[in-house]
């Protein structure tokens, strides 16, 4: 392997065998970085070459490198060390303009950030909002409070033995619920409802396991067969996201990257696969106003459940946002799409139109189409891809609730929505938007544990599966950088209360509270070269002409 | 200065293996654009570099982690426990039983290093070690994500770890031994800025009469206003600067203090003695021998000498900082033996 592997004699504790050459170097990927070995002398090459060019810059070169430059997928140590290399040489050839980041790399398109206007987009308190224009350092945000009195901490311990038996018998009951075992499974029911009036239910582990206690009682009982109506749906989950910024982080991160795979294009269209009330797009409207050399002619194809009263639902919020469009002086086309399931969707139905750039928005859809054989997820892919898109933003739960054992499922439900239900107290006190919140987490969770077949339609997924699947479809990861980090971190600082995390993940974003991920941020573009799939049955209909 | 700046590359390149000095030059320059010369730190492009991974409790090579969030302060702790071939996965009925009731398990709280201003208890390279922690040891750990200068200076860092001795110290769970005797056998450890909060929590810890067993510092962060010969020796040699040090001091200590605060010099002109504390625990003090603060870590070892207490010395002479990262030399070996036997006492350990 070289000079530096004699140079450790004495050291050395190398360790046999050396791997092929196209793998990973396992301890650096142990510390969260992926270099092949055979690249590690190009990597230490590199680093030597980006200090001297550090050392030998004048400093305001350097602290651009920290402020301006928009870094992506750190892990990537080769491309990093590269594109940061690429930076201070260019600075080196143009020292008159040090801001010239812009016009650098190819692989680092350049940061325009979001207009953030908040009283078109959010009903926010307003303590926030003063918070965000004043622009408040970190060094300034006002300390953590003190530590609680004594007898606090006591009932606390109290609560987490209560809680812990809770927990044991909710698993013990699921493992009975998977043996078949429901006579059993509905005596410990009725104990768990019991053991839940000698807990706190207003928080913590008691409030998410009534949830789950009564999931389970459903299941067991044989109720709940019939999914809720999509209208209701919406309503909920729209006050599930106004009150969390789980939603908001999707928009904002999946609009950044939309907005900078619209770069020099005069005709975009964008595909929404759930427009919902269409609270994504005002926001990308506005930045497309703003652009240099003007705005594009904006197409927005949104999706959405047929309206059940004979309203034409789509079209009302497609007029709000032509609304929205006319006042910033973008030419705007809106077109809906109407189809109770994804998958009954049809390419044709999109009228994309080949000059244009596609841009194909899917936020917590995707893991509908991963129903039970012939699950539709790989011919909806095949369609995306075979549309040539631009960029396809995903937007998913960072969890397995998809695996076929049901206690598995269960146990990874309790987890991922103790979590999700504690982030909400945190950052939620309002009522009844908190409780109407609460209420959509509990038709999730209901769908979850209650649900098998085709009526199970939460069946989430978390980033690694998507990769492997987008990977396989014929798409390329399109990488999130430092400047969609840095917005995301600023929109949490909305939400007064800490807790809150970002995190950056092989080019993807991650939102999660204290550490836990909870949905994951990704784009994707198409890779080069003729689709990798056979085209899907009825493909006549994809190539008849419109 | 150019020219000794080729010769430092090299020199440190021919004593560490090419994946460590790949990892610690990353960091080193990925901190050199985070530190501002004003004083501040740009945290939100820290962030986006740090590699962190979640908590997993489904075992992975026999440990499983999961965090605990203080809900008033919103202090995390991230516990890694060990896991037994043929052990059910991890029920949440575990957390009412103790580790053992026939032995005592040691319970490691952990503070993880970055000059009190980097990395978390979910940054990847101290989730690797901890884990490497819980498998050498037989332990439990507990890893603090504790406040972060600039923006929390002293004396947060310590309050927090002090917060979560009494955390650890408090729960049924982390207690072992035979009945009769069931308590928590606690161990600080810390490596760079962590092995600096354990010396400080241990001290409050003794004067407030709450029993730690041992105290294991690596690598640990100690200064003072005076140059060292050590620190002019080796300045930019081996991945670090005086002049770095310099500036996590000024980001931790309260503003206009110097490197003489006893938070950075504890045996020094401001310092107290700690004759006399006789709660305060043993201590283990790893110093590599291409660390330029080694001067300061060899004066806190014979403070605590001269106070009376019991502290063995690991000097690893060709070790420079961040050797415990990667397990590909001796160092690292020799390391988790020493820190096995001292945490496991009645282990037949072989006296070095």
């Amino acid at each position: 392997m070289g000079p530096s592997s004699t140079s450790h004699a004495g050291t050395g504790k190398l360790i046999p065998p050396f791997p092929p050459q196209t793998q990973l170097d396992g301890l650096l990927a142990g510390a969260g970085y992926k270099v092949r070995s055979s690249d590690l002398h190009l990597v230490a090459q590199r680093l030597e070459s980006l200090e001297s060019a550090m050392v030998s810059s004048p400093s305001h070169v350097v602290s651009h490198l920290a402020s301006d430059t928009v870094h992506y997928n750190p892990a990537d140590l080769v491309s990093w060390v590269d594109s940061l290399l690429s930076e201070l040489t260019h600075s080196h050839h143009h020292p008159s303009n040090p801001s010239s980041s812009s016009s650098s790399s190819s692989t680092s398109p350049p940061s325009r950030p979001l207009p953030v206007d908040l009283d078109d987009l959010f009903s926010v308190p307003s303590d926030a909002i003063n918070w965000v224009q004043s622009e408040m350092p970190l060094s300034q945000q006002p300390p953590p409070p003190p530590p609680p009195p004594q007898q606090l901490t006591v009932v606390t311990t109290m609560e987490e033995d209560s809680g812990i038996r809770l927990v044991h018998a909710l698993m013990t009951c699921a493992e009975l619920v998977q043996r078949g075992d429901l006579h059993l499974a509905g005596a410990l029911v009725d104990e768990m409802t019991a053991l839940l009036t000698s807990i706190n239910t207003e928080c913590g582990i008691g409030k998410v396991a009534g949830y789950f206690i009564d999931a389970l009682s459903r299941r067991i009982v044989g109720a709940g067969s019939v999914p809720a109506p999509p209208h209701e749906t919406e309503i909920l989950y729209h006050h599930f996201y106004e009150t969390s910024p789980y939603l908001k982080f999707a928009h904002f991160t999946a609009n950044q990257a939309i907005l900078e795979a619209f770069e020099g294009y005069d005709c975009v269209h964008v595909i929404d696969f759930s427009l919902m009330h269409g609270l994504q797009w005002p926001a990308l409207i506005q930045a497309l106003a703003l652009r240099p050399g003007g705005p594009p002619l904006l197409r927005l194809t949104g999706i959405g459940p047929p309206s059940p009263d004979g309203r034409d639902t789509l079209r009302e919020i497609g007029l709000g946002l032509a609304e929205v469009a006319r006042s910033v002086n973008v030419r705007f086309a809106f077109r809906g799409v109407a189809a109770s399931r994804l998958e009954d969707v049809k390419p044709w139905m999109l009228q994309v139109n080949p000059n244009e750039a596609l841009a194909v928005n899917s936020i917590m859809q995707l893991h509908k189409l991963l129903g039970p054989d012939p699950t539709p997820i790989e011919s909806v892919l095949s369609w995306i891809r075979g549309l040539n898109p631009k960029i396809v933003t995903l937007v998913e739960q960072e969890v397995n609730h998809n695996q076929t054992g049901f206690l598995d499922r269960f146990t990874e439900a309790l987890y991922y929505y103790s979590t999700v239900f504690d982030s909400l107290e945190a950052a939620c006190q309002i009522q009844p938007d908190k409780a109407l919140a609460e209420m959509y987490l509990q038709m999730e969770i209901c769908n979850i544990v209650c649900y098998e077949g085709a009526a199970r339609v939460e069946r989430h997924e978390p980033l690694a599966k998507w990769r492997d699947r987008f990977n396989r479809a014929g798409f390329r990861p399109l990488h999130l950088g430092s400047n969609a980090f840095k917005q995301a971190s600023m929109l949490l600082m909305l939400f007064s209360t800490e807790g809150y995390s970002v995190e950056e993940n092989e080019g993807c974003l991650r939102l999660g509270w204290h550490s836990r991920p909870l949905i994951a941020a990704s784009a994707w573009q198409a890779s080069p070269g003729p689709l990798p799939l056979p085209l899907p049955m009825g493909a006549d209909d994809y190539w008849n002409d419109d | 200065m150019a020219g000794s700046n080729e010769v430092n590359i090299n020199e440190s390149k021919r004593v560490v293996p090419l994946n460590t000095w790949v990892l610690i030059s990353n960091f080193k320059l990925a901190y050199n654009l985070l530190r501002r010369s004003d004083g501040t730190f740009n945290r939100d492009l820290a962030e986006y570099l740090d590699r962190k991974v979640p908590a997993n409790t489904i075992p992975a090579d026999g440990v499983l982690s999961f965090d605990h969030v203080d809900r008033a302060t919103g202090l995390l702790n991230r516990v890694y426990l060990r896991t037994t071939e043929g052990q059910p996965a991890w029920g949440f009925e575990e957390l009412e039983k103790p580790l053992s009731t026939t032995e005592a398990v040691p319970v490691i709280v952990f503070f993880h290093g970055g000059s009190f201003t980097h990395s978390s208890a979910n940054s990847a390279i101290y989730d690797t070690l901890c884990r490497r922690l819980v498998k050498t040891c037989g332990a439990a750990v507990v890893s603090v994500n504790y406040r972060r200068s600039p923006e929390h200076r002293y004396p947060c860092a310590y309050e927090d770890g002090w917060t979560a001795l009494k955390w650890v110290k408090s729960r049924t769970w982390l207690r072992s031994g035979t009945p009769n005797d069931s308590k928590v056998h606690v161990y600080l450890a810390g490596d760079s800025s962590g092995g600096n909060i354990c010396h400080h929590v241990a001290v409050r810890a003794a004067e407030a009469g709450v029993e730690v067993l041992g105290n294991i510092l690596l690598q640990p962060m100690f200064g003072g206003q005076e140059r060292t010969e050590s620190e002019k020796r080796l300045d930019g040699k081996y991945f670090v600067t005086v002049r770095d040090r310099d500036w996590y001091w000024r980001a931790y200590l309260p503003e206009g203090e110097d490197r003489d605060h006893p938070a950075c010099n504890p045996f020094g002109p401001r310092g107290c003695s700690l004759e006399g504390l006789i709660r305060f625990p043993k201590s283990l003090v790893v110093v590599p021998g291409l660390d330029l603060v080694q001067d300061w870590q060899l004066a806190y070892v014979e403070g605590l000498r001269k106070s009376g207490h019991d502290v063995k010395l690991l000097y690893l002479k060709e070790a420079t900082i961040g050797f415990y990262f990667l397990p590909n030399n001796d160092h690292f070996y020799i390391l988790m033996e020493e820190i096995k036997c001292f945490v496991n006492p009645n282990l037949n350990c072989q006296k070095r």
